[in-house]
């Protein structure tokens, strides 16, 4: 075997450990589901009013995505999506580029956790979740993209937008059967300022520093927001809010917002951020107090607070 | 030539203190990317710098010495794989149940895995390492 081939062996050997499989009873997570009634999710749901176009050709990931964003308020035609995320040469659309695809029309995309309640809470809170599914076999696969839009417990189904079929009806085991072998993945596509009811810290933050990346700053901004909202411990949202304030033309609440944000959390790379923002505006004094904080503070910030109090000493007078 | 060289000296003082005063006020911010690879947000930013700093956690480090593993030859395995090696490495790590009570060793047991590999000949990073045939 060449060598790279044998890389991947050799990582996927490492992966084996933590991929499970059945194939002859209910799979775990329908097993669990059917066998105890989970708090607060309704036995059934549907959501009837999600747009439904019927792909062409190998458009299954462009017309899933055009579904989700459409359910979001957010409208694209699977046709112009295509342009953006269909690689011709791979016959289909990577999994990255659905995300990347989704961002880029102004919706954060958020990658869920891989249990299959998750997704029917998503669905149960109004959200419509774009599925990755293997619909053949592991060593022969044939990956489809779908759009979950609704389930039943009691009748054992679910209901996917999913090629040229408005409402494909799929048992829950055959479904999670073949979302696990695709590896549990799938994702929400929200206007930024809604989060999804399932993701978590991590998974959200990721998404929304991937959506900065790309979106107009103010959609940014109001992402960040809401999850700060949330998530009121986290440095990285709050870095994030500050930056898109920045960006979004509003400098003086940046700045107010980075200092709030440097006291709490003794961060460095907050102050450094004030202090340049200071800079920006003239105010010099308040520039250097916030650049000898961070210096104070030391750790891999240093050349960066270093640079800044260059930066404020070298300009030239009077300010 | 001593008038000259004093006078090519003068310029080029010159245009270094020049340039330092172009010093723009817009100097990048630190991204939030940035931060969120410092603050270990899984997922986020630099997949090799979060492995990296996993593998330097004190626990992990410790750990390794106790099997006789040398973290110093991990990081260097770890520094020969590609983006996309990497990544993938970052994500097995991530997928260690939160919470499950052997966390430390799973990720221990990844890192001596990706170690063994090596040395089995299933790549080929290091030149001294003869595979077992």
């Amino acid at each position: 075997m060449p060598s790279r081939a044998r890389r991947r062996v050799a990582l996927a050997v490492l992966a084996a450990p933590l991929a499970g499989c059945a194939v002859w009873r209910d799979p775990p997570q329908t097993a669990a589901l059917v066998g105890r009634a989970p708090a607060g999710l309704p036995r059934r749901v549907e959501l009837d009013a999600t747009p439904f176009f019927a792909q062409t050709e190998y458009h299954c990931g462009p017309a899933a995505l055009a579904g989700a964003l459409g359910a979001a308020g957010l409208a694209a035609q699977p046709e112009t999506l295509a342009a953006q995320v269909f690689l011709p040469a791979r016959q289909g659309t990577l999994q990255a580029e659905m995300l990347a695809g989704a961002r880029r029309q102004g919706a954060v995309a958020a990658l869920l956790p891989g249990e299959l309640e998750a997704l029917l809470r998503e669905v149960a809170a109004g959200h419509p979740v774009v599925v990755l599914q293997n619909l053949a076999l592991p060593v022969v696969p044939r990956w489809h993209y779908a759009v979950l839009v609704g389930y039943d417990l009691d009748a054992g189904e679910v209901v996917l937008r999913s090629g040229t079929t408005r409402r494909a009806t799929l048992s829950l085991r055959t479904f999670e059967h073949t979302w696990a072998r695709a590896g549990h993945w799938a994702f929400v596509a929200l206007v930024p300022g809604r989060l999804p009811a399932t993701a978590g810290e991590a998974s959200m933050t990721q998404a929304l520093v991937a959506f900065e990346r790309v979106a107009a700053p103010a959609a940014g901004l109001r992402g960040y927001e809401t999850a700060l909202a949330r998530w009121p411990a986290s440095l990285t949202l709050a870095v994030g809010v500050g930056n898109t304030l920045h960006a979004a033309g509003r400098p003086r609440a940046a700045l107010d917002h980075f200092e709030r944000t440097a006291r709490r959390h003794a961060s460095a790379a907050a102050w450094i951020n004030a202090g340049t923002i200071a800079l920006e505006l003239g105010q010099r004094r308040r520039a250097r107090d916030a650049a000898a904080r961070a210096l104070a503070i030391g750790g891999e910030w240093n050349d960066a607070a270093r640079a800044l109090m260059q930066r404020i000493d070298v300009r030239p007078r009077p300010d | 030539m001593k008038k000259t060289s004093r006078l090519v000296a003068t310029f080029v003082a010159a245009s270094v203190a020049y340039a330092g005063m172009l010093h723009t006020a817009q100097a990048a911010l630190i991204g939030t990317a940035e931060v969120a690879t410092a603050e270990r947000v899984p997922g986020v930013g630099d997949a090799r710098a979060q492995v990296l700093s996993t593998l330097a956690r004190a626990d992990v480090a410790r750990a390794l010495a106790e099997r006789g593993v040398d973290p110093a030859q991990v990081r260097a395995r770890v520094d020969a794989l590609s983006d996309a090696e990497v990544a993938q490495l970052q994500q097995t790590i991530d997928s260690a149940p939160a919470g499950a009570s052997d966390v430390l060793g799973v990720i221990v047991f990844i890192f001596v895995l990706l170690l063994i590999t090596d040395i089995l000949g299933l790549t080929k990073i290091f030149p001294f390492t003869r595979s077992v045939r």
